[in-house]
C-alpha cells in the first residue's frame, strides 16, 4: 500500500477541483480523491441557464475532458454520499457504509438551494436550479414561452431570469428578504433595484408572504401560488431562489465548529488541523468585522480552493477577497453583478 | 418460576418448539431451540438491554420504546399508551413536548442508517389514537397506612404521586398555583400542549386517591404552610417544587444589590414570568420588534407566543450557535417556519434605554465558539471591542431558571449550586424529607423530571416500608419469527402534520402540530428496528453454510475467533477472523444488526433464534 498521504476532497465543484489541481501541482505523489454526491464529472454550474439556449447535453458543460482525472491521477468517486466524518480515526463513512481513510480533508460541498422553512411542505411542487439534473427537470417542465414564477430572486435566480427573458419566457419575481442575495441591499435602495428588474423585462409583484403553492395540473397552468393576503398568481413552473444553505449536516459529529457554515480561520483551516474548508460551505473569520462571513461567487470560490490547497501543503496564506460586491445598475437601466462573472 | 429454580437452571433448559410439528409442510430438517419465558437479573442480560436498546437507555423515564412502537404496528393504541404509562404517567403530554433524548440515541439515526424513528410523535399517536374509555392498567398494592406529602404538582411531583399511591400510600399534593401541572400548565404554551390533554393525564395520575390541594403557599411567613409542620403531620415529605425563579441577566457593570433592569424596564421581562402570567390569564402585550434572549425551550416558546400576540419581527439571540442549543431540531424548524429569526454568537452586555426607562435595544458582544463544557455544550468566547446594538421594542429574557430555597423553615443540606442535596436513597439531610426533579438537579427537562420522580418514589417506598418491593429484571421471551420486513428499512421518516400558517396565528390555543393519522403512524412505527429483539445463533446446530452471511444486508454476521467478555459480564468487541481454522463461532453483531430477519428466514438448520428482552419490574 502506498505511503503517500491521502488527501480527500468532499465536493466536485469549483473549489474542490481547483484545490485538486493545486495539490497535484504541488505534490506529484500524493493520493487525491474527490468524493462527489452527483453522477457527473466536474461541470460548470454557472452556465446552466444555457439549457434554455439549446445546450442540453451534459457534455457541453464539462470543465475538463473526461480523461483529465486519470491523467492527473485524481480519483473521482461519483454518487458517493458522505454520511459521517470520524475525525478520531480519520475516516469518512459513506452512506453505503464504506469507510474511506484520509490524512487531510478538504470540505468543499458548497451550498444547496435554501428553502425557507415555511415552504418546505410544498417543495415537491417547486423547482430549484442548482444542478444539471434540476436544470433539465425545469427545462422539461416549462412549455415554450411559458411563465415562471420565481420566489425569492437571488442573484443565481436573476441570472437565470435574464436568460429566460432573452429566450422568450415570462418571468415573475416574488421578492423577499433574500432577493439579490448575496448582495445586501438597504431598504432605501431596494425599490431602485426592483425597478431595474422591470427594466430587464422581469415582472415584480409584491403580494406579501407566500401562504402555499397548489398543484393545478390539468388546468391552463400547472401551479398556483397563493399569498397570505389571499391573492394568487398562476405559473407553469415555480422556482425557488433564496440563496444557498451550506451543506454541513454530515459534519455535525466531526468535532469542528459550525455556525451556519464550517467556521474556518483566514487560512481556511477548521478547528481541526487536518480539516480545511473552501467555497460556499465555509464562514471565514474576518478580523475587521470581528466575525465570520461567507464569500460567494465563482472568483472567491475558486480562490478559496487554491488557498486551501496551498495551506494543506504547508503554506500559511490567508484568504483575501478580490471581488467588489457592489450590485451595479448599468446605463441601460438593467443590473449587473460581479457574481455573474465566471471565467478565468 | 418455582422457588427452587435458579436462573441458571432455567437458562440451561432447552425447549424444542417444533416438537409435534408437521414436517411435511415445513422445509426444515433441524430444530429451532428456544428457551421459555424467564426473568433474569444476570448482568449480561441487563447489560444487553442497556447496550442494545439505545432509546430506552437514553430515556430518563426508562420507557420501553420498542414495545410501544410495536403495539402501534399492531393497531393496539390503547395498549401502546399503557406501555408508556408504565414508565411515564404523561404520554400524551410528553408525546408533544419531550426533549427526545431517545431519538438522538436511536439506532436508525446512526451513520448510514438514515433518520431516527419519530419516537416522540409515535408516543403522541398512541395517545391520540387510543380508544375512548380505554382500560387503564394499574398494579395496585394494598394500603400501607403511610401518609406522604408531596410539595409541587409539576411533572416530578405528579409522577411520584402516581407511583406512591399505586404502592398503597395515602398521598397529598400541595400546589402553589390554582391548577395542578406546574411548568406544564404555566410554562408551556397551549399551542404546543393543549390543556385538555394535560388535564386528563394529571387526573389519571392522581385518581388512585391522591388529594391535590391547590393555592397552598409554602414559606416561612405567618400565612404560609411550614415544612416543619408537614414533617410532623406526614410519614414522609417529598419536595418537587421545580425551578421557579428566573436566572437574572448578567449584564456588564451590574453589581449585587443593583436594581435588575429587566424587572425595572416596562417593556422587558423574564420569560418564565411572561409565560406564567399569560397562563394565569393575565393579558400580555408585546411590541412590534421582540428580542428574546436565551437558547432553550422557554426562549423559543416566548418567541412563538410573541408572534401570536402580534409582533412582526421576533428574534432569538443565542450565545453559541443553533447546533449547540438544547432544543429539538423540530422545535427550531417550527419556530423558524413561523418566522422567528435565530441569531447566534452573541452575548448580551447591556440594555439601551430611553428617558422613560423603556428598553430601545440590546447591546451585545460578538462571540466565537470556545471549548466544550462538561455538559457537552459549547463555550462562547466574547470578542473584545465587538459590541453592537440590536434595536427592539420588547425584551424577553429566558436564560435559565433556578430553585427557590427560602421557603424551607428547617435546615436542609444544599449542594454547591444551592440545590437540595439528596443521598443515594433519595433523602435529603433531614430524615423523612425527600426531593425530586428540578428541585434537586436544577432546571432540566420534563422527561427527566418524570423519570426522577419515579425513581425517588421507589426509593421513598423502600425507606418507608423498610424493604425493596419492586426490582428491575429482564424479561426474556421467545419470539416465533421476525416482526419486521426488510422493506421497512426504506420508509422515510414521517414528519408530523401541522396547522397551516394561515390559521396558526389566529389565537394562542390552536395546536401547531396536528398529529399523525393512523396511516402515517403505521408507516413510522414500521421503521423501528425493534432493538429489543435479540437474534442468536446456536453454534451447536450451525453447519457454517454461510447462507445467513450471504443474505445479510449489512456486515452484521461475523466469523469470530473469540468474544471479549467485560468485567461486568457483558460482551465486548468481537475478534473477527477470515481464517477458517481459527473460527470459533459465528456471531451476530448486535451493533450492526437491524433486526431484518433475513438470516432467520434463510437458515436451513433453524439454528437462529429470536428472543425479546425487556426491562420489567417484578414484585419482591
Amino acid at each position: 500500500m502506498s505511503s503517500a498521504p491521502h488527501l480527500v476532497i468532499i465536493g466536485n465543484g469549483v473549489a474542490g477541483n481547483r484545490a485538486a489541481e493545486i495539490l497535484r501541482e504541488k505534490d506529484k505523489d500524493c493520493r487525491i480523491s474527490i468524493i462527489s454526491a452527483g453522477p457527473l464529472l466536474f461541470y460548470n454550474r454557472y452556465e446552466l441557464p444555457d439549457v434554455f439556449k439549446g445546450r442540453q447535453d451534459w457534455r457541453d458543460y464539462l470543465e475538463n475532458p473526461p480523461e483529465y482525472f486519470s491523467d492527473n491521477n485524481i480519483t473521482l468517486r461519483r454518487r458517493s454520499i458522505v454520511a459521517d466524518v470520524d475525525t478520531e480515526r480519520r475516516k469518512l463513512v459513506l452512506a453505503h457504509r464504506e469507510e474511506v481513510g484520509f490524512d487531510q480533508l478538504l470540505v468543499a460541498t458548497g451550498g444547496a438551494g435554501y428553502l425557507p422553512e415555511r415552504l418546505q411542505e410544498t417543495a415537491s411542487l417547486t423547482h430549484q436550479f442548482t444542478t444539471y439534473r434540476s436544470a433539465m427537470k425545469m427545462y422539461k417542465a416549462l412549455p415554450k414561452g411559458g411563465r415562471v414564477v420565481m420566489l425569492g430572486g437571488d442573484m443565481i435566480g436573476l441570472d437565470l431570469a435574464r436568460t429566460l427573458i432573452e429566450t422568450g419566457y415570462q418571468v415573475t419575481v416574488v421578492p423577499g428578504d433574500r432577493t439579490f442575495w448575496p448582495h445586501e441591499i438597504s431598504a432605501e435602495d431596494r425599490p431602485k433595484y426592483l425597478a431595474a428588474l422591470e427594466t430587464m423585462g422581469i415582472e415584480v409583484i409584491n403580494h406579501g408572504e407566500v401562504e402555499r403553492i397548489e398543484d393545478t395540473s390539468g388546468g391552463a397552468t400547472a401551479r398556483r401560488v397563493v399569498f397570505v393576503s389571499g391573492e394568487t398568481v398562476s405559473a407553469d413552473v415555480v422556482v425557488t431562489q433564496y440563496g444557498l444553505a451550506p451543506m454541513v449536516d454530515f459534519m455535525s459529529t466531526a468535532g469542528v465548529d459550525i455556525e451556519r457554515g464550517l467556521l474556518v480561520n483566514p487560512q481556511l483551516k477548521t478547528t481541526r488541523d487536518e480539516i480545511y474548508a473552501a467555497g460556499d460551505v465555509c464562514q471565514i473569520w474576518e478580523q475587521e468585522s470581528n466575525g465570520y462571513r461567507f464569500y460567494y461567487g465563482w472568483r472567491n470560490v475558486r480562490k478559496m480552493g487554491e488557498i486551501s490547497a496551498r495551506n494543506m501543503m504547508g503554506a500559511d496564506v490567508p484568504f483575501e477577497t478580490e471581488v467588489d460586491e457592489q450590485l451595479i445598475i448599468k446605463d441601460d437601466g438593467s443590473i449587473d453583478s460581479p457574481f455573474w462573472e465566471y471565467s478565468a | 418460576m418455582s422457588e427452587n429454580q435458579t436462573d441458571a437452571d432455567i437458562k440451561s433448559r432447552k425447549v424444542y418448539v417444533d416438537e409435534g410439528e408437521d414436517f411435511s409442510t415445513t422445509q426444515s430438517y433441524g430444530r429451532r431451540v428456544v428457551t421459555p419465558v424467564r426473568f433474569s437479573t444476570d448482568a449480561r442480560d441487563v447489560g444487553w438491554v442497556r447496550e442494545n436498546v439505545p432509546c430506552q437507555a437514553a430515556c430518563p423515564a426508562d420507557t420501553n420504546v420498542p414495545a410501544y412502537i410495536q403495539t402501534i404496528v399492531e393497531e393496539r393504541y390503547s395498549r401502546s399508551y399503557e406501555i408508556n404509562r408504565m414508565a411515564n404517567v404523561l404520554p400524551g403530554t410528553l408525546g408533544r413536548i419531550c426533549s427526545r433524548p431517545c431519538e438522538d440515541a436511536c439506532r436508525h439515526g446512526w451513520a448510514g442508517n438514515g433518520d431516527p424513528v419519530n419516537i416522540c410523535h409515535l408516543k403522541r399517536a398512541a395517545s391520540d389514537l387510543k380508544t375512548d374509555g380505554h382500560r387503564i392498567t394499574e398494579n395496585l398494592y394494598a394500603p400501607s397506612g403511610k401518609k406522604i406529602c408531596i410539595i409541587g404538582a409539576g411533572p416530578a411531583g405528579l409522577s411520584a404521586a402516581h407511583d406512591l399511591s399505586m404502592l398503597g400510600h395515602q398521598v397529598t399534593i400541595l400546589e402553589r398555583e390554582e391548577v395542578a401541572g406546574g411548568m406544564l400548565y404555566y410554562g408551556i404554551p397551549v399551542f404546543r400542549l393543549p390543556r385538555d390533554v394535560l388535564d386528563v393525564e394529571v387526573h389519571n395520575s392522581t385518581r388512585l386517591g391522591v388529594q391535590v390541594k391547590t393555592g397552598v403557599n409554602m414559606g416561612t411567613g405567618v400565612d404560609d404552610t411550614k415544612l416543619s409542620q408537614l414533617m410532623k403531620d406526614y410519614d414522609a415529605v417529598l419536595m418537587a417544587m421545580g425551578c421557579m425563579l428566573a436566572i437574572p441577566l448578567p449584564l456588564k457593570g451590574l453589581k449585587d444589590g443593583d436594581i435588575d433592569p429587566v424587572i425595572e424596564a416596562p417593556n422587558a421581562e423574564y420569560g418564565l414570568d411572561f409565560l406564567t402570567e399569560l397562563h394565569r390569564g393575565e393579558e400580555k402585550v408585546v411590541g412590534k420588534r421582540v428580542a428574546v434572549i436565551g437558547a432553550g425551550f422557554t426562549a423559543l416558546d416566548c418567541s412563538r407566543v410573541a408572534l401570536r400576540l402580534g409582533a412582526d419581527d421576533v428574534s432569538v439571540h443565542i450565545r453559541t450557535t443553533e447546533k449547540y442549543i438544547p432544543v429539538t431540531l423540530e422545535e427550531i424548524f417550527e419556530s423558524k417556519r413561523e418566522g422567528v429569526k435565530i441569531l447566534g454568537l452573541r452575548t448580551p452586555v447591556g440594555l439601551e434605554r430611553d428617558k422613560d426607562g423603556n428598553v430601545t435595544g440590546v447591546r451585545f458582544v460578538q462571540n466565537r465558539l470556545g471549548g466544550y463544557r462538561a455538559n457537552g455544550r459549547r463555550e462562547a468566547v466574547p470578542i473584545e471591542g465587538s459590541e453592537f446594538v440590536e434595536p427592539c421594542d420588547t425584551v424577553i429574557v429566558a436564560i435559565g431558571q433556578k430553585t427557590i430555597n427560602d421557603v424551607m423553615d428547617i435546615d436542609v443540606g444544599l449542594d454547591r449550586w444551592h440545590n437540595v442535596r439528596v443521598g443515594e436513597n433519595g433523602m435529603t439531610s433531614v430524615d423523612g424529607l425527600f426531593a425530586a426533579g428540578d428541585f434537586v438537579s436544577g432546571a432540566t427537562t420534563v422527561v427527566e423530571a418524570v423519570g426522577h420522580g419515579r425513581e425517588i418514589a421507589i426509593k421513598l417506598d423502600t425507606w418507608l416500608m423498610e424493604r425493596v418491593r419492586r426490582k428491575k429484571v429482564v424479561k426474556i421471551e421467545p419470539v416465533d419469527g421476525p416482526l419486521r420486513e426488510r422493506a421497512y428499512d426504506f420508509i422515510p421518516r414521517q414528519h408530523i402534520p401541522t396547522e397551516p400558517m394561515a390559521t396558526r396565528f389566529d389565537d394562542l390555543v390552536t395546536e401547531a402540530e396536528t398529529g399523525f393519522e393512523k396511516d402515517m403512524a403505521h408507516e413510522e412505527a414500521k421503521r423501528c428496528y425493534l432493538c429489543h429483539m435479540k437474534y442468536e445463533i446456536d453454534v451447536d446446530n450451525c453447519i457454517y453454510c454461510r447462507a445467513c452471511i450471504d443474505v445479510a444486508p449489512r456486515d452484521c454476521i461475523k466469523l469470530v475467533s473469540g468474544v471479549e467478555v467485560k468485567d461486568d459480564g457483558t460482551y465486548g468487541d468481537l475478534q473477527e477472523t477470515k481464517q477458517w481454522d481459527k473460527v470459533g463461532a459465528i456471531w451476530i453483531d448486535n451493533d450492526e444488526c437491524i433486526r431484518c430477519g433475513a438470516c432467520f428466514m434463510v437458515c436451513p438448520t433453524k439454528c437462529i433464534s429470536i428472543v425479546k428482552q425487556e426491562i420489567f419490574y417484578q414484585d419482591v
